[in-house]
C-alpha cells in the first residue's frame, strides 16, 4: 500500500518530463526556421565549395573590378560582337555603369 | 515509523500544467531567439533587385574568423546562439556588413569555407521558379527569418552558389562603400556569355560588354543604372575551375591590406595588380582558406567623365 502511493509523485514526475521534453519539441518546430536548419534543409552545409580555387591567370588584363563611370565602350555592346551573343547586350546608346558615387548621410 | 506521502492531485496537476508551459515558454523564447538584423533599420519601402545586399561567411572556426576580419577590417561582431547554430553578425561603424556562421564541413569530404551572396529580389517565389526554369539548382529551400525576410540558396547553371533575400525591411540605399565594406561582386564561370544570360533572365539586369586585353568575355551586370557586379570567364590556365562568386572589400591601400592578410594568418592568391578603373585589386583567403577580393576605389573612381 505504501509502495503504491510512495510510487504516485514519480509517476507525474516522469509525465512532466515527458512532456516538457515533447513541448521542447514542438517549439522547436514551430519557430525552426533559422539558421539551425530543420529535418530537410541546413543552411550551413550546402554551400561550402568545392575544395580550392586556382586563380592562375589573374593579372593585368584580366580586369574583374567595376568599370568607371562613362568608361569609353569603344563602339561595343551594339548586339554585333558576337554572331549570336547568349544574353542581350545594353544598347549603344546606354552608358557604362559604374558604383553609386554618393558618400553615405551626406 | 512509516511516513505517508499525501498527494493532493489537484496541487499536483497544478503544478504539473504550469511547470509543462513553463518550459514551453523558456523553449520557444530559446529556439525563437535567432534574430538576424534587419537589412535596413529603421525599415524603408526602398528596394534595388539585382543588388548584392548581403554577405555570410560559413566558416569552421567562427573564433579564428572573427579575431581575423576584425583585425582586418576593424569590424566588431554580435554573437547569437541558439540551438546548433553559433552565428555572429559583423559590424562596420556599428552597421552590419555581413554575418559569419560555424558549421562543421561535411565529413569526408574536402570543401572550402566561402562567403555566400545575397541578392536582392522581389518574390523569391517567383525567382525560385525563375532561376529553375533557366537551368539552376536549389540548394536550400525558401525560409523566412524573423526581421529579415525570406531567402534560398541555389547555384546558377554553372555551379556557382548564390543566395537571393527578399528583405522585408527594404534594401540598403545606393551609397558609396566605406573603406572596410563590400563594395563590388564578380562571377567566375566557364562561359561568361552563357552564364550572362542566366542572370539576364532571372535578375533583369542590363549586360554591358566590357572585354579586356586577355580575349576573354568580361561583361558588367547592372540594374538602377548602377553596375551590380562583373562576370568573367575563368582563366584558361586555370587548374581548378570550378565556378563562383568573389566578393570584394573596399580598401585604401590592397598592398597593404594584402600585407595584413599574411601577418594574420591569410593567403594573398592574387597579389595586387592594377585593374580597368584605375586602383589595385588582389585575391586573398581568410586563414579557414575563404577567398575574397581587395578593392582600392577613390570617390574620383566613380565620377570620372568619359573620354
Amino acid at each position: 500500500m505504501n509502495t503504491l502511493v510512495d510510487r504516485r509523485p514519480m509517476r507525474a514526475l516522469v509525465v512532466i518530463v515527458s512532456a516538457a521534453l515533447a513541448a521542447i519539441a514542438l517549439a522547436a518546430c514551430i519557430v525552426g526556421g533559422g539558421y539551425d536548419g530543420g529535418e530537410s534543409v541546413d543552411y550551413g552545409v550546402g554551400f561550402y565549395e568545392p575544395y580550392g580555387y586556382e586563380y592562375g591567370g589573374w593579372g593585368p588584363g584580366y580586369g574583374v573590378g567595376p568599370p568607371r563611370r562613362g568608361y569609353d565602350r569603344g563602339g561595343r555592346g551594339d548586339g554585333h560582337a558576337a554572331p549570336h551573343p547568349a544574353y542581350r547586350p545594353a544598347a549603344p546608346s546606354r552608358p557604362m555603369p559604374s558604383l553609386p558615387s554618393h558618400p553615405r548621410g551626406r | 515509523m512509516m511516513r505517508r506521502w499525501r498527494v493532493d492531485h489537484g496541487v499536483l496537476a497544478r503544478c504539473s500544467l504550469g511547470a509543462l508551459l513553463g518550459v514551453a515558454t523558456i523553449a520557444s523564447a530559446a529556439a525563437a531567439s535567432f534574430l538576424l538584423p534587419p537589412l535596413v533599420q529603421p525599415a524603408s519601402s526602398e528596394h534595388h533587385a539585382g543588388k548584392v545586399v548581403w554577405v555570410d561567411l560559413v566558416t569552421p572556426d567562427l573564433a579564428s574568423a572573427k579575431r581575423f576580419y576584425g583585425a582586418l577590417f576593424g569590424w566588431s561582431f554580435n554573437d547569437i546562439h541558439t540551438g546548433h547554430t553559433d552565428y555572429s553578425v559583423a559590424l562596420l561603424d556599428g552597421r552590419p556588413v555581413g554575418g559569419l556562421v560555424q558549421r562543421a564541413p561535411p565529413r569526408g569530404e574536402k570543401r572550402q569555407p566561402a562567403w555566400l551572396t545575397f541578392i536582392s529580389v522581389r518574390d523569391v517565389a517567383v525567382t525560385e521558379r525563375s532561376i529553375l526554369t533557366h537551368g539552376g539548382k536549389l540548394l536550400a529551400s525558401p525560409r523566412n527569418y524573423a526581421q529579415r525576410g525570406r531567402q534560398a540558396v541555389f547555384t546558377d547553371p554553372q555551379g556557382a552558389v548564390f543566395a537571393v533575400l527578399q528583405s522585408s525591411s527594404g534594401d540598403p540605399p545606393d551609397v558609396l562603400a566605406d573603406p572596410g565594406e563590400w563594395i563590388w561582386s564578380s562571377v567566375m564561370a566557364r562561359d561568361a556569355a552563357q552564364d550572362a544570360a542566366f542572370y539576364q533572365d532571372v535578375f533583369g539586369y542590363e549586360v554591358f560588354e566590357n572585354p579586356g586585353d586577355d580575349g576573354a568575355t568580361h561583361v558588367v551586370l547592372s540594374s538602377d543604372d548602377y553596375a551590380r557586379a562583373s562576370l568573367n570567364t575563368l582563366p584558361a590556365d586555370a587548374a581548378r575551375r570550378h565556378p563562383h562568386w568573389l566578393n570584394f572589400v573596399r580598401v585604401t591601400s590592397a598592398r597593404d591590406t594584402a600585407g595584413r592578410v599574411v601577418a594574420l594568418g591569410g593567403r594573398v592568391l592574387v597579389a595586387p595588380f592594377t585593374d580597368r578603373h584605375g586602383g589595385q585589386v588582389a585575391v586573398v583567403a581568410d586563414p579557414a582558406g575563404a577567398p575574397f577580393g581587395l578593392l582600392e576605389w577613390t570617390e574620383a573612381d566613380g565620377q570620372q567623365d568619359a573620354k
